[in-house]
C-alpha cells in the first residue's frame, strides 16, 4: 500500500515546526554551515529544498500593486505550503540513477541508499521539482519519507509535529479522497482549490498538495517531464548519423578512385617502418596491418565480387615473409 | 555565483511550467571527459574505417588512430572518476554493490549505458592500441607479436571485431549528448539530437586529431591520407553545421541560453565560426592561399577548439544562463 503525504496548503501557517522536526529525526546540519543569509524575500531563510533541507516551508505573497489605496492590505493573501519530495509514481531520480542507490521501498516511497550512492549527480537534474542535491559528503540527499520510522509503524517526523494537521501521512488512496473532499468543500465556498499531483502529474505524486493557485505560484511545475522521455529518440538519432558519419567518411576515402583522379597508390608497405633499430625476432612492423588489410579485402572480393583495395599488391601473407621478392611490402 | 543564486538565475530561464530542476554542477571534468570520450571513440572508428576502406598508403594513420585512441580514453576514465562524489565507489556504476557479482544496467539511463559502453568499450580500444604497438615496432615483444599475428590471420572474425568495438565507439560518442537530455533542464531535455550533434563532432575533431598527429610525422608520405582525411572532415563538419541549425530550429525558444549572453558569443564565434565555417573554407582548395600543410594544421587546429567549445557551451551554459562574455 503506498504511503504518502497529503498538504493541505489552506492551513498551513508557516510555522516551520516541519522543517525544525525533520532537521531533528534526520540530524541534519544547518544550511551553509549555519551562516544566516536573509533571503530579504520573506519569513523564508532557507530558500528551497536541498541536501539539508528535506522541508522547505514557501512563503507566497501576493499583494496588489495599488496597496493600502482601499484599506490597508485589501486583496492581499499570504499563501505558503510545506514543499517536500513528492515520491513520484514515475520518479525521474529512480529512472536515471546508474548505480541502483535509489529504490522503491515497500511503502511506495522513492529512497536513496546512501551506502550505494556514488555522487554521480544524474539524478540532480533529473527531477523536475528541483528536489535531489548533492550533499558536502558527495552523495544524493533528499526526504526519505522518514523511511526508518515507517518501518516501525511511526509516522514521518514532519506531518507528527505539524500542529495544524496541513501536513497528513497515510495510505495514499485514502488521503486522496480526503483531499478531494476538501476540494468539494473548499469549492463550494468559492475557493478555486484543486488537488496537485494526480496520475497527469508524472503519473501521479505520493505527496500531493491541495493548492488554489496556479501550481507555478508555488514554484511547482504544471507540466513536469520525465528525463528519459526523449532518450530512446536521441540514441536512435546518434545510430542514424553513425550511419551516415560512417558512409559519408567510405566515400569520403573512396572518392579519388571513383573520380579517377587519384592515380594508383604507391606499392604496398613502401613506406619505412616507423620506428628505426633491427625489430625483435619474429616481429614483423607492418606486416600484420597490410596482411589484415589485404585479407579483408580478399574476402570482401570473394564475397561481393569487387576489389576495393585496388592499389594494393596481392596478399602478403602468402609469400611466406620473402618468398615475393619484396613486392608484397610485409617485409620490407 | 553562490548556490543559491544559481539556482535562482537558472529558474529564471527555465521554463517554469516544465520544471524547476537544479543545475546538476556538471564542469571542466565533464566537459573534457565530453570532448576527450569523443576523440577517443572517434580515431577508434577513423581508424577502423580506414582498415575497412582505405588501402594501404592510410596504415600509419590506422596506427596512429589505435594508438590515440585507448591513452585518450584513460584520461576519459581518470576525469569521471573525479567528478564522481565519492570515487571510489566507481564501480557501483557496473555492479550491484550490494549483492556482486550482480551488475547493475539501466539502458534508459544515459550514465548506465555510458559506464557500460565505456568499459566495453575500453576492451576493444586497449586490444587495438597493443596490436598498432606491435604493428608500428614500438612494442618488441614476441607473445604480443603472435597474438598480433593470430589475430590478422582470422580476417572474418577480426572484421567481426572491429565492426563491433566500431558499434560501441559510436555508442561512446552519441551516448554523451543523449546524457544531457536525460534532464529536465529544458534546453537539454528537448535537445534530441544532441547526441547526433556530438557524434558529428567527435567525427569532425577526431579527423582533426588524425591529421594533426599525421603532419607531425612528417607530411610528405602522409599526403594522400591527408586528401581523405580533410574530404571527410569537410563531410562531418557540414554535418554537423545541418545538425546545428536543426537543433537550434527544434528547440527554439529554450535555445536561449546556448546562443545568448557570453556564452551565445562563444556558440557563433567559437563553435560555429572558428570551429566549423573557417576550417570549412580552409579544406577548400584555392581559396586561402596557403601551403597545404599550413592549411590542414590551422584548420585542425580550429576543428579542435571548436569542439572543445562546443561541449563548454552545451554542458555549462544551461547551467550559468544569461551570463555576459567577460564573467565566463
Amino acid at each position: 500500500m503506498a504511503k504518502g503525504f497529503y498538504t493541505d496548503t489552506t492551513v498551513c501557517i508557516g510555522c516551520k515546526a516541519c522543517q525544525a522536526a525533520c532537521h531533528q529525526w534526520n540530524e541534519l546540519p544547518a544550511l551553509n554551515d549555519g551562516v544566516v543569509e536573509l533571503t530579504g524575500d520573506s519569513y523564508d531563510n532557507t530558500g528551497r529544498l536541498s541536501a539539508v533541507d528535506w522541508r522547505h516551508v514557501r512563503f507566497i505573497e501576493q499583494i496588489p500593486e495599488d496597496r493600502g489605496q482601499e484599506g490597508f492590505l485589501k486583496g492581499s493573501r499570504w499563501l505558503m505550503m510545506s514543499d517536500v519530495c513528492k515520491h513520484c509514481v514515475q520518479a525521474g531520480c529512480l529512472e536515471v540513477c546508474p548505480t541502483g542507490a535509489i529504490i522503491r521501498t515497500e511503502f511506495d516511497s522513492v529512497f536513496i541508499q546512501q551506502d550505494v550512492c556514488n555522487g554521480c549527480r544524474a539524478c540532480v537534474p533529473a527531477c523536475p521539482f528541483g528536489v535531489v542535491e548533492l550533499g558536502q559528503d558527495g552523495k544524493a540527499h533528499k526526504c526519505t519519507l522518514c523511511y526508518d520510522r515507517m518501518q516501525h509503524g511511526m509516522e514521518p517526523a514532519c506531518a507528527q509535529a505539524c500542529p495544524t494537521d496541513s501536513i497528513r501521512f497515510g495510505d495514499v488512496s485514502e488521503l486522496m479522497s480526503l483531499a478531494d473532499q476538501r476540494v468539494a468543500d473548499l469549492r463550494a465556498a468559492g475557493v478555486p482549490a484543486y488537488v496537485y499531483g494526480k496520475e497527469e502529474i508524472v503519473g501521479g505524486l505520493n505527496c500531493f498538495f491541495l493548492l488554489v493557485d496556479e501550481p507555478e505560484v508555488y514554484g511547482l511545475p504544471s507540466r513536469p517531464r520525465l528525463p528519459s522521455e526523449h532518450v530512446p529518440e536521441g540514441l536512435a538519432l546518434s545510430g542514424l548519423t553513425a550511419a551516415v558519419v560512417a558512409v559519408g567518411s567510405v566515400v569520403a576515402f573512396r572518392k579519388e578512385r571513383m573520380d579517377g583522379m587519384g592515380g594508383e597508390g604507391e606499392p604496398v608497405g613502401s613506406a619505412p617502418p616507423p620506428t628505426s633499430g633491427p625489430p625483435a625476432p619474429g616481429v614483423v612492423p607492418g606486416r600484420d596491418t597490410v596482411a589484415f588489410m589485404q585479407a579483408i579485402h580478399g574476402a570482401n572480393e570473394a564475397s561481393r565480387s569487387r576489389r576495393p583495395l585496388r592499389d594494393a599488391a596481392p596478399v602478403t601473407d602468402a609469400c611466406g615473409g620473402g618468398g615475393c621478392g619484396s613486392t608484397c611490402g610485409c617485409h620490407a | 555565483m553562490s548556490a543559491p543564486g544559481l539556482a535562482q538565475a537558472l529558474v529564471q530561464v527555465a521554463s517554469p511550467s516544465l520544471g524547476h530542476a537544479f543545475p546538476p554542477h556538471w564542469g571542466w571534468y565533464v566537459v573534457l571527459y565530453l570532448f576527450l570520450g569523443g576523440l577517443s571513440a572517434g580515431t577508434y572508428f577513423i581508424a577502423s574505417l580506414l582498415l575497412f576502406a582505405g588501402d594501404a598508403r592510410d596504415r600509419e594513420a590506422v596506427r596512429l588512430g589505435y594508438l590515440a585512441s585507448f591513452p585518450l580514453l584513460l584520461v576519459c576514465f581518470a576525469l569521471l572518476l573525479l567528478d564522481l562524489g565519492v570515487p571510489l565507489r566507481f564501480w557501483h556504476l557496473l555492479l550491484a554493490s550490494e549483492r556482486v557479482p550482480a551488475i547493475v544496467f539501466k539502458p534508459w539511463s544515459p550514465i548506465s549505458l555510458g559506464s557500460w559502453i565505456l568499459a566495453l568499450f575500453s576492451v576493444f580500444s586497449s586490444a587495438a592500441f597493443a596490436w598498432a604497438l606491435v604493428e608500428s615496432g614500438r612494442l618488441r615483444w614476441e607473445p604480443a607479436a603472435r597474438a598480433a599475428a593470430w589475430a590478422a590471420s582470422m580476417p572474418r572474425p577480426l572484421l567481426a571485431w572491429k565492426a563491433v568495438g566500431m558499434l560501441f565507439s559510436f555508442g561512446l560518442t552519441g551516448y554523451t549528448g543523449v546524457l544531457v537530455s536525460a534532464t529536465t533542464i529544458p534546453v537539454w531535455h528537448n535537445a534530441r539530437l544532441m547526441g547526433a550533434l556530438f557524434l558529428a563532432s567527435a567525427t569532425s575533431t577526431s579527423y582533426a586529431l588524425l591529421m594533426l598527429l599525421l603532419l607531425r610525422r612528417g607530411g610528405g608520405r602522409a599526403g594522400p591520407t591527408i586528401a581523405k582525411l580533410s574530404r571527410a572532415d569537410t563531410f562531418s563538419m557540414l554535418l554537423e553545421l545541418v545538425l546545428i541549425v536543426v537543433l537550434l530550429l527544434v528547440l527554439g525558444r529554450a535555445a536561449r541560453p546556448l546562443v545568448s549572453g557570453g556564452f551565445g558569443v562563444l556558440f557563433w564565434v567559437g563553435v560555429v565560426g572558428l570551429g566549423l565555417l573557417w576550417p570549412l573554407v580552409l579544406h577548400r582548395k584555392g581559396v586561402v592561399r596557403w601551403a597545404e600543410p599550413r592549411r590542414e594544421l590551422i584548420a585542425a587546429v580550429c576543428v579542435l577548439v571548436g569542439g572543445l567549445l562546443l561541449r563548454f557551451v552545451v554542458v555549462v551554459s544551461p547551467q550559468f544562463p544569461a551570463v555576459s562574455l567577460w564573467a565566463l
